[in-house]
Parts: structure tokens; C-alpha cells; sequence
């Protein structure tokens, strides 16, 4: 991974939180994504940042809870876009990646609810609707992944507990 | 009733990591404390501190509750400790377990059958209720992403989110373990009557 500044500020997105960011000295990060997702979006032209870290598919039929802004991916994902125009982000230049959506509770329970993968979905689904898609993703599988986005290169990276950092 | 709901479900907690406690204390031949279970809503990355925080390394056992009431029973170790729970149970010097391979495995799978199948039938009694622990799913991960997906799969069903956790500790004051159980949703109305 690209080491970061010695004075980088690391910010962690937690569960159904997003931060967004123009200073080149942060580091957003989504630790242990399992079957949530983390969405990074980069404007390369204003540098502005954004990373949200989604829970689950719809918010149809459950209660919004401001704590957690980004906990589904609809409602999650208008909120990520409108701060990030907010921040001077134009949407045409996003680019935007998703790590994230596994099975990490043994294939037998994956089947039960498909969380991961009906994350991935709706996520999709949200951003066409913004027309935005994905330029790289790393969905799937069964283990927890970690996702960092660097807002001085854009560049983002995903970890899992068994292997190193892989540029997104 | 969230209040009621809670004290109940703490008297469970206690008993039920009694019981936990006593199966990992015979386990390990050793003697395991029982921290203070906490009992809350929406228990996530805190718990996590127990084994090193979110990002840390676990090894550990998931199994699934069916019956009067569903839910979700997690026992996490790190997995340094992990590997201290395998040789202490194979009766071999600490130490001999390097990674978590094939033996390791099979002995934590275990290890979460007797410690989770301990927590359920306390709650099964406490509550009056025909209760069945899943066989167990071994999982080797980052702590937060095993907390999450169970949080997920909860808060997925509508409703509120109750996790109980449960922090052991062996006689030096070092973590033995983290127990994470989280009912489903609809089975909370039914530990709600109990409460009542």
C-alpha cells in the first residue's frame, strides 16, 4: 500500500456512516466490510472524496436512522451524493468502487438471507439511477475486506485479514 | 419495556456465561472468569475491543438458534488464543499450534458447539422454551465483519436489534473469549412476554 503521511489523519467510516473530505492528509477507511459494502467515490478534478459504508438493501418498511445515514444503499447512497455535490464533487466525474458484499457467516447462512449479494444489487441499481457505475469492485467471496481510499491520489485498497493490500 | 426486556435478557446473559463458562473452564482445564455480561442494543465495534478491535484477526464458531424463538450465537477468539484453547484441549504444551489448520479448526468448532449449546439451554430454560443450537460454522476473520454480518442479517428482519455480549477471561485477566448472541427480531416479542 502506499505509505501514507506520517501526519495522515486516518478517518473511520463505520457501520451505515460516510464521511466525505477534500484534504489531500486524510485517509477514509471502512474496516472489516462483511456483508456491508464500501462505496469510495473521487472527483480527480476537485479531489473531493467520499466513502460510505452500507448495511443493507432497502430501507422499505424500516425506520431511518440519522446515526447511520448510509444504512441502506438507497436512501445511503442519494445522502453520499448530495454532501458530495455539496463539497464541490460533480457527479459525471465520480469515480466510484465497491469492496465488499460477503458471506463471512459459512456458506449455509449466505443462503438464507443473500445479504451481501443483495447489497451489491441495490448498490448498482441506486448509482445507474444517479448515472454513475462502478469502475472497479471487489464483491464477493466469503471473507471480511477492509477498504481505504486516499483523497491526495484517489487511489483506494482493499485488505482482507489473510492477504495484503491490493490497489482497487 | 425495552428496560424490562434488557434486565431480563442480562439474568440470562449471567446464567447462560455461567454455563459457558464452566464447559470452557472444564475444556481448557482451566479456570476461566466470567466477565459481566453486557447486555444492549446495537452492540458493533465495541464489543470488538474485547479481541483486539475491529480489524483484528479471530478465529471462533458461529451457530444459528431455532425452535420457540431464532437468533444467532457467535464465540470468537484471537487467534493467538485461539491456538492456546487447541493445544490446552489436545492436552499438548502451549505453543505447539502455530496456525489455525485443519485440527485447530475442528477443536474451535467444537469448542463453540459445547459454549454456545451452554448459553442456549440457559435460555431455553430461563424462558421456558424448546430451543436448538445449529451445528457449528467455523469462522476465521476480521472481528468487525463477523459482528456486522450478524447485525445485518438482524436489523435486515425490521424491528430492533438486541445483542448480548460476554467477555471471559482466564485467571491471568487475559480475554479467553468473546460470546455474541443476537435474537431475531420477532423472537424478541416472545422474550418481551417473558419479560413482562
Amino acid at each position: 500500500m502506499t505509505a501514507p503521511t506520517p501526519d495522515a489523519r486516518r478517518i473511520s467510516v463505520g457501520i451505515g456512516q460516510l464521511a466525505i473530505t477534500r484534504d489531500p492528509s486524510d485517509l477514509l477507511v471502512a474496516y472489516g466490510l462483511g456483508s456491508c459494502i464500501g462505496i469510495s467515490c473521487y472527483d480527480p478534478q476537485t479531489k473531493v472524496s467520499g466513502l460510505a459504508h452500507i448495511l443493507l438493501p432497502s430501507s422499505e418498511g424500516k425506520r431511518f436512522d440519522e446515526r447511520e445515514p448510509a444504512r441502506f444503499a438507497d436512501t445511503g447512497i442519494d445522502v453520499l451524493m448530495t454532501r458530495l455535490a455539496e463539497s464541490g464533487a460533480v457527479a459525471r466525474r465520480l469515480i466510484v468502487k465497491l469492496a465488499g458484499g460477503a458471506a463471512v457467516l459459512g456458506s449455509a447462512n449466505a443462503e438464507r438471507f443473500k445479504i451481501g449479494e443483495r447489497n451489491a444489487d441495490a448498490i448498482k441499481e441506486r448509482l445507474k439511477r444517479h448515472g454513475l457505475s462502478a469502475t472497479a469492485m471487489d464483491i464477493g467471496g466469503a471473507k471480511g475486506r477492509t477498504l481505504e481510499l486516499h483523497p491526495a491520489t484517489g487511489k483506494t485498497f482493499v485488505r482482507t485479514a489473510a492477504s495484503p493490500a491490493n490497489e482497487l | 419495556m425495552q428496560d424490562e426486556l434488557i434486565t431480563t435478557l442480562s439474568a440470562v446473559a449471567r446464567d447462560g456465561a455461567f454455563r459457558a463458562g464452566r464447559g470452557l473452564s472444564g475444556l481448557m482445564g482451566q479456570e476461566i472468569q466470567i466477565h459481566v455480561p453486557n447486555v444492549r442494543s446495537g452492540t458493533k465495534s465495541d464489543a470488538c475491543d474485547a479481541v483486539g478491535g475491529e480489524e483484528a484477526n479471530v478465529l471462533g464458531a458461529y451457530l444459528t438458534i431455532s425452535g420457540d424463538i431464532t437468533g444467532h450465537v457467535m464465540l470468537l477468539f484471537p487467534v493467538g488464543r485461539a491456538l492456546e484453547c487447541v493445544d490446552l484441549m489436545c492436552g499438548q504444551p502451549v505453543g505447539t499450534s502455530t496456525e489455525p489448520d485443519e485440527l485447530a479448526e475442528s477443536a474451535i468448532g467444537e469448542l463453540g458447539n459445547i459454549v454456545g449449546s451452554a448459553f442456549i439451554n440457559a435460555l431455553a430454560d430461563y424462558a421456558n422454551l424448546i430451543l436448538h443450537p445449529s451445528p457449528p460454522t467455523v469462522i476465521n476473520d476480521m472481528a468487525i465483519a463477523l459482528v456486522q454480518s450478524i447485525y445485518a442479517e438482524v436489523l435486515s428482519q425490521g424491528g430492533d436489534v438486541v445483542m448480548m455480549d460476554a467477555i471471559f477471561e482466564d485467571h491471568t485477566g487475559h480475554t479467553a473469549g468473546l460470546l455474541v448472541v443476537a435474537p431475531d427480531p420477532i423472537s424478541l416479542d416472545r422474550l418481551r412476554k417473558v419479560a413482562a
